[in-house]
């Protein structure tokens, strides 16, 4: 009876400890982000690609790969970013990053794949950010989507 | 409702209800034991642990005056805590004992307590180790956190420092502040000099200032060393933030900084270099300049196709 008590008692402490820790590790990051990134990462950590074309398959198993190094891909698979100009500027961050092992020929089908991807899956959201656009960044937008649509639609 | 069925909800007459001892489900004491785990956890983060000021606040305007800074000297080191625990004392922390591989204690610290021209420089131009504290060696570097505060601000953070956790040394006055400032700015621009240049100009005299070159390096082409980070063991490069940030991310990324370094090793020490919190020490306008600084550095022709 004494060693359940004891076992039960470690097991008490043992939570308290890691309870203590996530609290201590959530004040190191700011709040916002947190709660942001969070977010993005309970979503599905995989995107059906089976109906999109071969290539772009092919892109998506660059992205798996070079993406999940560093972080869950739900984490960009669910994120608020949907344009052209984002995912490149998102991608272009990581990739510049020492040590990311992501070059920019790999660079490039990452953005293609995140740019196809998000007007097919993501198309609410894409049409609503295009909508907020002023008439030359929503043209410049769509002609970048178009351009990679173009790409790979058909082959 | 079956005759067999109706018989079994009627308890037989004779049989007698009997009472015995049975252990404690585990479940209630699992249950119990998480609610007082919630509720202390609840009673850290939403109480005032007892202190009297939230539970009896004050009942006169005399006692209220008791806790206002009377003198010059009281409200100076107030200030100077506030803006010690601020900035410094993310590192440095609160009860000044430091951070073992990331910042060296100043408490006891022969550093805080020796002249003030010598102190008034770490803050104001940062410093580069190994240096020796309290008998141990430690080879880091520092940022001039100080060099966006005014001359009052730092001598009140100074005179916290000098006076707090055991450290028994006097008072910074600004006017030493000044003279240690003028002292070290050796060939750094005049505010005259400074309103001619254009802002890329500015953003890099900002780049000094701040000393971002002693972690991202001279020419910010990074390869400072960082052990078990991430990123290659090294502080990035900034020559390409122009292709992965809006100006307004980049200032935004600059002001919150980077407090936790991702590391190579999960297992492995914390790397001793991170990006500072920057927010409440570079003014708003050197940002601007400083933002169209780093813009300028990537590369001219060079081109991603994307």
């Amino acid at each position: 009876m004494n060693n359940k008590i004891g076992v039960f008692l470690l097991g008490v402490t043992a939570l308290a400890l890691f309870g203590t820790g996530v609290a201590c590790a959530e004040d190191q990051l700011d709040a916002e982000t947190k709660a942001r990134v969070e977010r993005f990462e309970k979503g599905p950590a995989t995107v059906d690609v089976s109906k999109y074309p071969q290539t772009i398959q092919d892109n998506y198993e660059v992205f798996s790969q070079k993406c999940a190094q560093c972080h869950k891909l739900s984490r960009p698979i669910n994120s608020d970013y949907a344009l052209p100009d984002e995912w490149s500027r998102y991608v272009k961050r990581m990739m510049h990053k020492p040590g990311s092992g992501i070059d920019s020929s790999d660079g490039k089908k990452i953005y293609e794949f995140l740019v196809y991807d998000s007007s097919v899956r993501k198309k609410a959201m894409v049409d609503d950010k295009l909508a907020k656009l002023s008439a030359d960044d929503k043209a410049a937008a769509e002609a970048k989507i178009k351009e990679v649509h173009d790409k790979y639609d058909n082959k | 409702m079956s005759d067999e069925l109706k018989s079994s909800l009627v308890r037989p007459s004779d049989a007698e209800p009997t009472a015995a001892r049975t252990t404690v489900p585990i479940w209630i004491i699992l249950l119990t034991l998480l609610l007082l785990f919630l509720g202390a956890v609840y009673f850290d983060r939403h109480s005032g642990w007892f202190d009297k000021q939230v539970y009896t606040p004050y009942t006169t305007s005399e006692e209220l005056a008791l806790y206002q800074p009377k003198s010059g000297a009281a409200s100076m080191l107030a200030h100077g805590k506030t803006a010690y625990e601020t900035v410094c004392g993310v590192c440095h922390g609160s009860d000044g004992l430091g951070k073992p591989g990331q910042a060296p204690p100043l408490a006891g610290s022969e550093w805080v307590v020796k002249d003030v021209a010598s102190l008034a420089r770490v803050p104001l131009a940062g410093l580069n180790g190994p240096i020796q504290v309290a008998g141990q060696t430690w080879n880091l570097s520092m940022a001039p956190m100080g060099a966006g505060m005014s001359d009052a601000d730092l001598a009140a953070v100074l005179t916290y420092i000098r006076g707090a956790w055991g450290n028994k040394s006097s008072a910074v006055s600004a006017d030493e502040l000044k003279a240690a400032r003028a002292a070290i700015s050796g060939n750094a621009p005049s505010e005259a000099e400074l309103a001619k240049m254009t802002p890329v100009e500015r953003g890099h005299a900002a780049f000094q200032k701040y000393g971002c070159y002693q972690c991202h390096g001279k020419d910010a082409k990074g390869g400072v060393a960082n052990p078990n980070a991430k990123t290659a063991e090294q502080v990035p490069s900034l020559i390409y933030v122009a292709d992965g940030y809006t100006k307004d991310e980049l200032i935004a990324f600059i002001k919150r900084g980077e407090r936790v370094i991702p590391r190579l090793n999960p297992g492995g020490p914390e790397p001793p270099h991170f990006m500072p919190k920057w927010g409440p020490v570079i003014k708003d306008a050197e940002l601007d300049d400083l933002a169209a600084y780093l813009f300028s550095l990537k590369p001219k022709g060079e081109n991603l196709g994307f």
